[in-house]
């Protein structure tokens, strides 16, 4: 996810992946997308962040063709989405944020559905599905009912499914929620390997800070409207704010410190975090409590900080836990 | 050419799937098999004796059949019914549980999509028919192989109908408790205006024009697609029908066609 990438695109020309002009969306007269305008370059990841209700799902769905929107227009490998539908699915593989997995099948049986509705010859199929399978380290269970799936796993299959007929572009819906880090890292490092080599795009949703950092764009949504977008850098330089990490040598230092910098935030048990912004003022601080901390550090801007700066609240590293929970309790509660 | 033969493959694997799942849910197929056995068994075998007996004291033998036979392919079209109608819980599942939104992004167009699920749906409804024949022997009815070919396709037409009608219930039901009820209220009186069990006519002769059934019930068979469904299979198994034996077929296939038409058009709106 760090790799470099090609300066210049190794396609013929630098075309545009996913194009969407004045996007428009609405549930029962709520504006739930307002206007949005996007340009992907083919080759590159694009990440979406936004809170819950952003919208970042009903804007997947409408480049998916699910849903129609309500205004302005939207083409993804060149195909319109509404007018061109057939062309824009066959460029697109998806991975949606909730398990669109038949439970009764095995994994391979799935994975064999899926080639076989997106027109795959046999063998090809079967030397995709096993490759794939392989990418998410499955292959002891390829012939294991999905039921019997943990959420990690079938969220593993979902993207190996996605993958299975090599797409040009690839929605991920938060894909990784429910992955053990080195199961994120291998798919990454096989994404960014797809990127370089097939020039795949990348749409991600996702909530963990770590992979935005690494997509090329990062654009920030909320209430439907784009209020941001630029590469990590770029919107942390122009957005985020540094702090001054500090931990006071004692109790009196502390309530000094708060005293005169009212703005200080309690960190942990004995640290205070102060916004270091201001050049003069932090020299000021560091002159005036020298003596009196035992540890001074300065925090980089973070796309944590520069998100909240933005939209006034904090992108909470939602209790993932429960969403999963959430989900296995939906399912099994709508069984027969 | 390359085209249409990822569109056979995507409609082999819709179909496929359908089969798949349908082997693995043993409820149904126990229903599949129980059915038939209890109607056969018991009401059949029960009602035997009384299907040839008197009539306002008279003994005629109204009907050249004994009532297992006159039985046998009502049952048949009975198991079709359910599974069918059935299937409308399959396709509520993929809506809800979000399966379906795999398909409707492929690049599958729908009308394909529905026919390989109706396809699929029909099939196995077909088997669930056929396991009905199994007992053919034991109902007194001798089979050549070549009726046995003709009722099996109009078996799958008339499961292939049954089966869209399926879909056009559940584009119209929203939960599976909800479908749960429909399917009872929907599937039993359908097969009980269809003279199933009692001929239409209990005399059929014109000497007991005496008994006759009520108009409304005369109306409600007559209605009844259902009713020229069971009469063409009868026209086939037992060689006995109440109406001109075309008729039977022409509406089998017309339910066909004009359910198929009418779940396409559900299915696109979504
Ligand atoms: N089927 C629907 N009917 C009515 N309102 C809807 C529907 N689907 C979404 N919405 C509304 O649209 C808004 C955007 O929803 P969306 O699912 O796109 O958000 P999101 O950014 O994906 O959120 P999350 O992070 O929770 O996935 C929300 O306010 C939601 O209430
Ligand atoms: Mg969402």
């Amino acid at each position: 996810m760090t790799s470099p990438l090609p300066e210049a695109p190794q396609g013929p020309l630098p075309a545009i992946a996913i194009s969407v002009e004045k996007l428009s969306a609405a549930y029962g007269g709520r504006t739930v997308l307002d206007e949005v305008t996007l340009q992907i370059p083919r080759g590159t990841s694009f990440a979406l962040l936004g809170p819950n209700g952003a919208g970042k799902t009903t804007l997947l769905n409408i480049l998916s063709t699910l849903r129609r929107p309500d205004g302005g227009s939207a083409s993804v490998a060149g195909a319109d989405v509404v007018r061109q539908q057939t062309l824009a699915r066959r460029s697109l593989g998806v991975v949606f944020q909730d398990s669109s997995l038949d439970d009764r099948l095995s994994a391979w049986e799935n994975l064999e559905f899926h080639g076989l509705v997106y027109g795959m010859a046999p063998k090809l199929r079967r030397e995709r599905s096993a490759a794939v399978l392989a990418l998410v380290e499955l292959e002891d269970w390829r012939d294991d009912i999905v039921r019997s799936f943990s959420g990690g796993m079938r969220r593993r299959l979902e993207i190996a499914r996605a993958l299975l007929h090599e797409p040009q572009i690839l929605f991920l819906d938060e894909p990784t929620v429910g992955l053990d880090a080195q199961t994120r890292l291998r798919i990454w490092r096989y994404l960014d390997e797809m990127r370089r080599e097939r020039q795949l795009t990348v749409l991600t949703t996702t909530h963990y800070i770590e992979e935005v950092e690494s997509a090329d764009t990062v654009c920030i949504i909320d209430h439907g409207r784009i209020i941001a977008e630029g590469s990590p850098e770029v919107l942390k330089s122009r957005h985020g704010s540094r702090w001054l990490h500090v931990v006071p040598r004692d109790q009196a230092a502390l309530d000094a410190i708060r005293a005169q910098r009212p703005d200080a935030q309690l960190l942990g048990q004995h640290g205070l975090a102060l916004p270091a912004d201001d050049g003069a003022m932090t020299d000021a601080f560091l002159t005036a409590f020298r003596d009196r901390l035992t540890e001074v550090r300065f925090q980089d801007p973070t796309l944590e900080s520069v998100f909240l700066s933005l939209t006034g609240r904090q992108l909470r590293d939602r209790a993932d836990g429960d969403r999963d929970a959430e989900r296995a309790a939906g399912r099994r509660g709508g069984r027969r | 050419m390359n085209t249409f033969v990822m569109a056979l493959r995507g409609l082999y694997g819709v179909w496929l799937r359908e089969i798949t799942r349908a082997t693995r849910d043993r409820a149904q197929l126990i229903g599949g098999i129980s059915r038939p056995l209890i109607w056969l068994l018991i009401l059949g075998v029960g009602l035997n004796p009384y299907f040839r007996g008197e009539v306002y004291g008279e003994v005629r033998y109204v009907i050249p059949y004994t009532y297992l036979q006159f039985l046998f392919p009502a049952v048949i079209v009975l198991n079709i019914m359910y599974t069918s109608i059935q299937f409308a819980v399959s396709v509520i599942w993929d809506r809800e549980f979000g399966f379906l939104r795999e398909v409707l992004v492929s690049p599958m167009p729908r009308w394909l999509i529905l026919l390989g699920k109706v396809l699929g749906g029909a099939t196995v409804a077909m088997l669930h028919g056929g396991l009905v024949l199994i007992l053919a022997r034991f109902a007194d009815v001798t089979l050549s192989l070549e009726q046995t070919a003709v009722a099996l396709v109009l078996m799958f037409v008339l499961a292939f109908g049954l089966t869209s009608f399926g879909v056009i219930l559940a584009a119209r039901v929203r939960s599976f408790e909800g479908f749960g009820v429909f399917s009872n209220t929907v599937i039993l009186p359908l097969y009980f205006t269809s003279s199933s069990v009692f001929p239409l006519d209990p005399a059929l002769t014109r000497a007991q024009q005496a008994v006759t059934y009520p108009e409304w019930l005369v109306f409600l068979v007559q209605i009844n697609p259902i009713t020229y469904a069971v009469d063409a299979l009868r026209g086939v198994l037992i060689n006995f029908n109440q109406f001109p034996p075309l008729w039977g077929p022409l509406v089998i296939v017309a339910m066909a066609v004009v359910f198929f038409i009418i779940a396409l058009i559900d299915f696109n709106r979504q």
